[in-house]
């Protein structure tokens, strides 16, 4: 680091020494040595300027990384004491924690409480951090106005790929599910549609928090988007008009009173309940 | 849905007060019907002193009936919960039956469901005997045809029997006797519900009566007109019946894993017409199998172990004339989910809409082996066998599920 801080010295001296070449004086080689001396000692002050905030975030990460263990084992350790995994299977009525610990299956409430707790700790430090790296560079800079959007956005980008994923996850098994219990030969296909509608959306959504691509991704996405939807249209409108309308006609019928049957209605005379 | 406006007071009831009178609860059923249930109820107890809780019995009918019936009593009472006037009972029911029967020191409490108008007068009385002789929750036994209640005879029966070691045949019955201390237990249960506004909460009689370890009695009830639910698909209904059951299971693990249930011998069947005329098309539900098979194999494989897959895949490519879901496969099959709702493997809701195409599978199967000759009660008791039999996978999955991941 000091050799480098040396070699940044010597290059503005050089350089400060004879600002403008005279005729007769140095050649085109010196002239662009010293635009390249000029370049590197830009970018290394630029750098020896960053690393305080740099610091300061790995730092911040740590801390916080560490305060979220200490959170976790603490929760783990009092949830456990008090039971609360057998309470809450005590009070199963209460549906929304049920559907809480849906979105993370396999685990028991208590790890689920003790997980969320230090990923709000380590996401808390990347929070701090970036703010402290953000208050510790000159914004008179352009590498650092180039450069920094990016890092800052970076937690919330990462957020918004993570819940687009689950998000996809969950809806295309939903879609699944339902269209095989609906009895649609093209379940499989409407549940990847789903599927990818969602990563679509979520990775342009990631792009645009980046402020990466600008109208490109806006443009890209709407095209790609509106053609995904209209493929489904057409797939359903088309390949399946005559299930639809059948569909449509057996509910018209049942309109009435509609008894318990299965999914497509297998016999009059069966009785699930 | 209206809260509860009041806490019950659910202390253990110390045994039937010698003076009070036995406490007959009407869910609500309709102007009509309510006239025909009160005559049913006048014959069933004829010379015997009964209060009876109508909700929706107008003030002339109730005075027609003090005319004819001298000996019911007609009680005036408004719902701690507003019942969910659902197909079967609900947490609401049992709530509002033992705050009646406390405010009226009654001796038992018989509780009749949706439609009870068609029960007769001798089920009715068969109730009422069998808690007045000391049972804390007499069940009815339903004389139904061979394709009524499915779910019943596929799932809740079996279930019950095997893990909770209760024999009645219609653990999810809409009538009920039971003794003060079973309506007291069963009343604090249902008021963590309706404390919470879900008074459509499905109840366990017979789970909370098995671990309790309170007397349990089955009583011939003849046939009744099933009460059926209006508004949902069998996708839905079949989900929040299981899930409410699977819920109940993991509730009572402590119990049922210390519990020995010995399977016993397949018990009387009654034996039950068939029409060969009116044979079900079985088609579309082994289609709908198919489908799901081709379709939920990855979600069935997060579940179900690789030997039942392969049953699974050996089913689907079988003839639909020659169609027959194990016993066994079905009994694991409903262990394996039972175990994932436990530990949470897949999105619950996912789990239990998997579940749906191969119970339509075990329906098919069941239709078919009875078209072939055999009982279909008989074929009922040999599932209910075959889930005691292998009530030890259940346990040793439930204890060491990492042993036998599939």
């Amino acid at each position: 680091m000091g050799h480098i801080f040396n070699l940044a010295i010597q290059t503005y001296q050089e350089v400060s020494a004879d600002p403008v070449p005279q005729p007769g004086g140095p050649s085109i080689w010196d002239q662009m040595g010293g635009a390249l001396h000029n370049s590197i000692y830009r970018v290394l002050s630029f750098f020896i300027s960053l690393l305080p905030g740099l610091l300061a975030l790995v730092l911040a990460i740590a801390i916080f990384t560490a305060i979220g263990f200490l959170v976790s084992y603490l929760l783990r350790r009092t949830l456990t004491a008090v039971k609360f995994d057998d309470r809450m299977a005590r009070n199963r009525a209460v549906d929304i924690s049920s559907s809480i610990q849906d979105w993370a299956p396999s685990h028991s409430p208590t790890m689920l409480v003790a997980r969320t707790a230090f990923w709000l700790c380590v996401v808390l430090g990347f929070v701090v951090g970036i703010s402290a790296f953000d208050a510790s560079y000159s914004s008179s800079t352009r590498v650092s106005t180039f450069l920094l959007p990016y890092l800052t956005h970076s937690v919330g980008a990462v957020l918004l790929l993570i819940a687009g994923n689950l998000i996809a996850r969950f809806l295309a098994r939903s879609v699944l599910i339902g269209a095989v219990n609906a009895q649609l030969a093209y379940a499989r296909f409407l549940s990847l549609g789903v599927k990818w509608l969602v990563l679509v959306l979520t990775a342009a959504m990631v792009l645009d928090h980046l402020g990466i691509g600008g109208n490109i991704v806006e443009l890209a996405f709407g095209i790609l988007f509106g053609g995904i939807v209209l493929t489904l249209a057409l797939a359903v409108g088309l390949g399946s008009r005559e299930i639809v309308s059948r569909s449509l006609e057996r509910t018209a019928d049942r309109m009435p009173q509609r008894p318990v049957d299965g999914p497509s209605r297998p016999s009059e005379t069966l009785r699930h309940f | 849905m209206a809260s509860t406006s009041s806490q019950l007071e659910t202390a253990p009831a110390t045994g039937p007060s010698p003076n009070g009178k036995l406490l007959v609860m009407l869910t609500p059923l309709g102007a009509e019907a309510v006239g025909a249930a009160l005559d049913n109820l006048g014959r069933a107890f004829s010379g015997q002193e009964v209060a009876v809780a109508a909700l929706d019995a107008s003030s002339d009918s109730m005075a027609s009936l003090d005319r004819r019936y001298p000996n019911l009593q007609m009680l005036q009472d408004t719902p701690g919960a507003a019942p969910s006037g659902g197909w079967v009972l609900t947490a609401a029911d049992f709530f509002n039956l033992y705050k009646t029967a406390k405010e009226n020191e009654s001796s038992g409490c018989v509780l009749l469901g949706p439609e009870s108008q068609s029960l007769s007068a001798e089920a009715i009385r068969g109730l009422a005997d069998a808690v007045a002789k000391g049972a804390d929750l007499a069940v009815p036994r339903y004389d139904a045809g061979p394709r009524e209640g499915l779910v019943n005879s596929a799932l809740l029966y079996p279930v019950t029997r095997a893990i909770f070691g209760g024999r009645p045949r219609y653990p999810l019955a809409v009538d009920l006797g039971m003794s003060m201390r079973m309506a007291a237990r069963l009343a604090a249960v249902a008021q963590k519900f309706t404390a919470m506004n879900q008074n459509d909460a499905l109840m366990w009689p017979v789970a909370e009566a098995a671990a309790a370890n309170f007397t349990i009695v089955e009583v011939e009830a003849g046939k009744r007109i099933f009460p059926q639910p209006e508004s949902a698909d069998l996708n839905t209904l079949l989900a929040h019946i299981a899930s409410s059951l699977f819920a109940e299971v993991e509730t009572y693990a402590a119990f049922w894993q210390r519990a020995r249930v010995v399977p016993q011998l397949l018990r009387d069947a009654l034996p039950v017409a068939l029409d060969a005329d009116t044979f079900p098309d079985v088609r579309p539900m082994l289609e709908s199998f198919q489908l799901a098979y081709k379709n939920l194999h990855e979600i069935w494989s997060l579940v179900l172990p690789p030997n039942s897959l392969l049953a699974l895949k050996r089913l689907s490519q079988m003839p639909w004339e020659s169609f027959r879901m194990g016993d066994s496969l079905w009994a694991r099959t409903v262990y394996d989910f039972i175990l994932a709702y436990r530990l949470r493997t897949i999105n619950r809701g996912h789990l239990l809409g998997a579940l749906t195409p191969l119970y339509l599978a075990w329906v098919a199967s069941h239709i078919l082996l009875a078209h072939s000759g055999i009982d279909p009660e008989k074929h009922v008791e040999e599932v209910a066998l075959a889930f005691e039999t292998d009530k030890a996978y259940l346990v040793s999955r439930w204890r060491w599920p990492d042993r036998f991941n599939p």
